[in-house]
């Protein structure tokens, strides 16, 4: 029984796609008469078979060890590419906890997006997310994996894009799509590159042949570059990031897995391809600069946000950040803690804030207000969510926070600093938010906020109750440092910085009605952080007109000269017919000539060779 | 069995023309697509037939015709023509049944497309140089009349523009088989890989020059291309469908026949300069599309930029590369074909083909909803994402190109990422946003679209599906290519050598390629940008 549930591993992947197919009826609108509900249950039900077979298959490892699962795929000349699955508890660890994220958040979503038209389109999507994370989580070739990131770049386009109607979510489905293509296709690069060199594109052995690696340092950097870019653009990373916040346009549902679980993959596949960046040691410097940057400015960046969703998504790109930095920095196991931890806090936080959006049909942070009262349980699973993210012991983030901190303290004090940053400018952010949401006077627009319904309650609270439990689970699984390394600096450090940014962010002077500053200073300030640094406008000014200006080159080119050059020879034959026709005279002295001298000619070509 | 292929078509266009009763466009139609279906029925058992442990040709038909000059009936096969064959039926098929049911001159109509279904068979079967330029001249009759005839209102210059390039492009391939014949001095026009062997070099290199010219122009390459988006523009969809999916592929599959094995030797010495052509026809094709305003240019720059694919692979001269290069003509004429014929199915509905004008199209109650699905997934399989059939070819392609021209594998990699830029241009503007929004709109396009019935999107459904099954499970189509590419690659007298090459030593020592990679890199994230809606 556990043997072939174990060998079968490989549906878990695909019970997510299979619900997509099943569900086409619905979300093609075939089938009108039974409502889209059906396709919802249908999703729903394979997330819970997915779930359940993880459970068991996890069981079974774990007292067995680690599968390997062999599905070949294509083989063609040398090239041979397979979609083989890593059964290890780490993997399985991770998948199960992304399922399950996945399976609250569907039933979240049911209850959030009930009077949607297109209700079975946007669970078809959610499905298609399961199975593409499921299926890179537990992938144990790169090829497999980048090719279900790929997808999931496809899909991340359609979900962003799934209000098309909207000018914002057009806006915001395209930079989303482009910006990742981006990072997908230099990861390709990357890719064919490993692929050529290294023959093969098992994890495991390319992590061999990495020992023997015989690379140029340029070679081994680009290498480098291009995994990274990957990651980078699927994690919103500086300079890739620019997506994650428009990509708030779309349901809050789907802002709940991206947030936490599709981010996860992204990271997890970059620490899986940790042992191979470190070939280039620029690389993982960059990694490291690209994370710093990331970390502290997206949390700057945060803070000025007025939108709800969009300030928590630039936390989201922090904390990756901070994950990135773990991955440089050569510690996977607190890149590993943090995402864990992070993963569940970031999706409570986001059911939480989802609920407030639903029933106010707001996320303009300045225009909500007193939801405390009017949404209690809401409410506590925001604090809940935010304490679960933070450094707040015992919570899990507490943990994650500190074991990062400690390990990076030792070489590199300065990331160790960047992490302590991080945390006071979060803290900071969730007081600042949950000031004016959740406390002050209620608006008009909170006025009529009674509780979410059931359907988002009930994974809030499961979820909530998972937050307070995680510090066991963790314990359980091994990730927290026994009771001798645990170092009092660090704590005290750690308990500082959280309450540092909880003073700031409790005494800052917020007001609603006016929310830019009157300081010319401090709204020039303002204005950078809340435009992200201008950093579209540094799209717009360089790339965006690069390749525009090309296009528009190029298709002068062609239409003038290319297919001028072709006109012209075409015009040049008629002009000449049509010129040589007036050398036509009509008398016939000149005929008789041009024959006399044509015969002549011939005659002397003709008897050529008698002369 | 090989001539079945030839005779139904073409006695499917002589009852076309010889219906003794007065034949309606609907009927016309009908007999079309019976004798079409046979066609493609024919071809099937055809595959079921196909013996995979045959490199060499099969299905063989002799029969002397015309022995002073040379030209004989020889008909065979090989995996490189199978598939192509099938493409052939299939694509005819769907080009047909895609037709206006009140066609103008309908006999004409259904004559001429048979006819083309007819001679493109032929030229794919026939293993006699002068038979195969007698097919490959034969289609070109027909084709010119349909654009000529049923085209837009520009058809008098772009079916003019097209009889005269593809005129001047079989005069060379004329010339060259010809000179072939003569300075091997073979006793007949039969086809064989070993026949220019002995030949001096220049004589080879001059032959092949005519050759890639000649083909050129049917790919097209840059500078060669410009018939190919006139006449697209002026062709109905139909004739779009077939031109894209099946015509374009006589030239690569021509050169690559013709060229690659007859005259390794030189080809393999020009190897890195034609990947460097290939680059310039991918990115030049994909720029070019980005600034296109009507969606079927937009689809036929597109078309320039991913057949330079199929030259990049041909010019990598190794077995994997030789299968990615057949492997893509067959990807790009299935996704091609699609585009084609969904952006007929909005030109028909919409009567606008303008990405200015168009908005929202998706819209659920008075759009194209599921024509517009199809056409996000078309796109995003051209555009290379994984699950359709574009990733994998195009995968092959690249890893098979990457060992031999590292720095020209990902400039073409950039016309991938480009690809992405202008069809998510294409989608965001046609398809997103609100239907007529504005007030300027309402006046041109009625917001109230006609209905798109299942016939009108059965075809593009019955080719969207096929993108997932040959994106899922690619072996299905490599099995048929790969020994055929293999023996090619064997019998090639010259292999790609490794250190003869200043461009694969370079690679070898990794500096050039990371030099272009480093660029590339600049570009590509120029690739990405918002170039505005």
């Amino acid at each position: 029984m556990m043997q072939s549930l174990i060998e079968l591993s490989w549906l878990i992947p695909i019970y997510g796609f299979l619900g997509v197919l099943l569900s086409l009826p619905w979300s093609m609108g075939l089938v009108q008469r039974t409502g889209p509900r059906p396709a919802v249950y249908i999703n729903i039900f394979m997330t819970v078979l997915a779930f359940l077979h993880g459970t068991f298959v996890f069981m079974g490892i774990w007292n067995v060890g680690g599968v390997e699962l062999e599905i070949p795929w294509l083989q063609v000349a040398d090239l041979s590419l397979s979609f083989d699955l890593d059964l290890s508890v780490l993997n399985l660890g991770v998948m199960e906890l992304s399922t399950g994220l996945s399976l609250l958040a569907q039933i979240y979503g049911l209850g959030y997006m009930e009077k949607d038209w297109a209700l079975a389109r946007f669970f078809s999507l959610l499905g298609f997310f399961e199975g593409a994370v499921n299926g890179v989580l537990l992938s144990s070739s790169f090829f497999l994996a980048y090719f279900l990131l790929e997808t999931l770049t496809l899909s991340t386009y359609l979900i962003v894009g799934f209000w098309y109607a909207q000018p914002l979510v057009v806006k915001a489905a395209r930079d989303a799509f482009l910006t990742k293509r981006v990072g997908d296709i230099l990861l390709l690069m990357g890719v064919l590159g490993l692929a050529s060199w290294a023959g093969d594109l098992h994890y495991n052995e390319m992590y061999e042949w990495v020992k023997e690696a015989n690379l140029t340092p340029l070679t081994a950097t680009l290498l480098g570059l291009a995994l990274i870019a990957g990651p980078t653009g699927k994690c919103a990373q500086f300079p890739l990031h620019l997506w994650l916040d428009e990509a708030m346009e779309g349901p809050s549902p789907a802002s709940i897995l991206r947030n936490s679980v599709v981010m996860t993959c992204g990271a997890y596949v970059l620490i899986k391809l940790q042992p191979i960046v470190i070939l280039s040691p620029v690389a993982l410097a960059v990694l490291i600069s690209i994370g710093t940057v990331t970390a502290i400015g997206a949390s700057l960046v945060a803070i000025a946000q007025v939108d709800l969703k969009r300030s928590m998504s630039y936390s989201t790109s922090a904390y990756i950040g901070m994950v990135f930095i773990a991955v440089g920095a050569q510690w996977p196991g607190v890149a590993i803690g943090l995402l864990f931890t992070h993963a569940v806090a970031k999706a409570l936080l986001f059911m939480s804030i989802g609920a407030v959006i639903n029933n106010s049909n707001c996320q303009d942070i300045t225009e909500l207000g007193g939801i405390w009262s009017r949404m209690p349980a809401t409410t506590i699973a925001y604090v809940l969510g935010g304490a679960g993210m933070v450094g707040v012991l015992p919570l899990g983030g507490f943990w994650a926070l500190q074991l990062g901190i400690d390990f990076l303290r030792r070489e590199h004090p300065v990331l160790a600093a960047v992490f302590l940053v991080v945390n006071a400018l979060t803290v900071l952010n969730l007081v600042r938010v949950f000031r004016l949401v959740f406390l002050g006077d209620i608006t008009p627009k909170t006025r009529r906020s009674p509780e979410a319904n059931w359907l988002m309650a009930t994974p809030m609270m499961i979820l909530s109750v998972f937050v307070v439990l995680l510090p066991f689970v963790m314990m359980r699984m091994a990730l927290l440092p026994p009771l001798r390394y645990w170092h009092p600096w660090v704590f005290i450090a750690l308990v500082v910085s959280g309450l540092l940014g909880f003073a700031i962010g409790a005494t800052l002077k917020l007001n609603r009605s006016l929310s830019r500053s009157t300081d010319r200073n401090m709204r020039m300030l303002q204005d950078l952080l809340s435009n992200d640094f201008y950093t579209e406008e540094l799209y717009r000014v360089t790339v965006v007109f690069l390749v525009r200006q090309g296009s528009r080159v190029v298709s002068w080119f062609d239409r003038y000269v290319v297919d001028g050059a072709v006109n012209l020879v075409g015009m040049a034959s008629l002009m000449g017919g049509e010129g040589l026709k007036y050398s036509v005279s009509g008398q016939s002295q000149g005929y008789i000539f041009t024959i006399v001298a044509g015969v002549t000619v011939l005659g002397f070509l003709m008897t050529w060779a008698m002369w | 069995m090989l001539s079945a292929l030839l005779l139904i078509p073409l006695l499917g266009a002589l009852a076309v023309v010889c219906w003794p009763t007065k034949l309606t466009s609907q009927q016309a139609k009908n007999v079309s697509i019976v004798f079409l279906v046979l066609n493609f029925l024919a071809s099937l058992y055809l595959l079921s037939q196909f013996d995979l442990s045959v490199t060499g040709l099969q299905f063989q038909e002799s029969v002397p015709w015309l022995e002073t000059l040379g030209l004989g009936y020889e008909l065979g096969i090989d995996g490189l023509s199978l598939p192509l064959l099938i493409i052939n039926s299939l694509l005819s098929l769907v080009a047909v049944y895609s037709s206006d049911a009140d066609m103008r001159r309908p006999r004409l109509y259904y004559f001429l497309l048979l006819i083309i279904t007819f001679a493109v068979a032929g030229a794919f079967v026939a293993q006699n140089l002068l038979l195969f330029f007698i097919f490959y001249e034969l289609e070109l009759i027909p084709l010119y009349l349909l654009i000529a005839i049923w085209g837009g209102p520009q058809r008098g210059y772009a079916a003019t523009k097209f009889l005269i390039y593809t005129a001047l492009s079989g005069i060379l391939i004329l010339a060259s088989f010809l000179g072939l014949v003569w300075l091997s001095g073979a006793s007949s026009f039969d086809y064989s890989a070993t026949m220019a062997n002995g030949l001096p070099w220049i004589q080879q290199a001059v032959l092949l020059a005519a050759l890639l010219i000649g083909f050129g122009i049917k790919i097209p390459l840059f500078p060669l291309h410009t018939w190919l988006p006139d006449a697209h523009v002026q062709a109905s969809t139909p004739i779009s469908v077939l031109l894209a999916g099946v015509l374009l592929k006589l030239g690569t599959y021509g050169l690559f026949r013709f060229g690659v094995c007859t005259f390794s030797e030189v080809w393999v010495d020009l190897a890195p300069y034609l990947a460097w052509w290939a680059v310039v026809s991918v990115l030049y094709g994909s720029l070019a599309a980005i600034a296109q305003t009507d969606m079927k240019k937009m689809v036929a720059y597109s078309s320039v930029g991913h057949m330079g694919y199929v030259l990049l692979a041909a010019a990598s001269a190794n077995p994997l590369s030789y299968v990615g290069a057949v492997f893509q003509m067959l990807s790009h004429g299935f996704i091609s074909a699609l585009l084609f014929l969904l952006v007929g199915v909005v030109y028909k509905k919409t009567g606008t083909r303008d990405l200015n004008v168009l908005r929202g199209l998706l819209n659920p109650e008075r759009g194209l909803p599921v024509i517009g699905s199809a056409m996000v997934l078309a796109v995003m399989a051209s555009a290379g994402i994984p699950g359709m059939v574009g990733f994998i070819s195009e995968f092959i392609v690249y890893r098979g190109s990457f060992v031999s021209f590292a720095p020209q594998t990902l400039l073409c990699l950039l016309g991938s990422g480009l690809t992405a830029v202008y069809f998510l241009l294409l989608v965001n503007r046609a398809f997103f946003g609100r239907l007529a929004s504005t007030e300027s709109q309402t006046g041109v396009q009625d917001p109230v679209l006609p209905v798109v019935t299942w016939q009108d999107r059965a075809p593009a459904l019955v080719l969207v599906a096929l993108l997932f099954v040959f994106g899922l499970s690619p072996s299905w189509m490599t099995r048929w290519i790969e020994p055929t590419t293999t023996a090619m690659y064997d019998a090639m007298p010259v292999k790609l050598d490794r250190d003869r090459h200043p461009a694969y030593r370079t690679s070898q020592l990794l500096d050039a390629p990371l030099g272009i990679a480093d660029a590339s890199i600049d570009v590509v994230t120029c690739s990405n940008g918002d170039c505005a809606l």
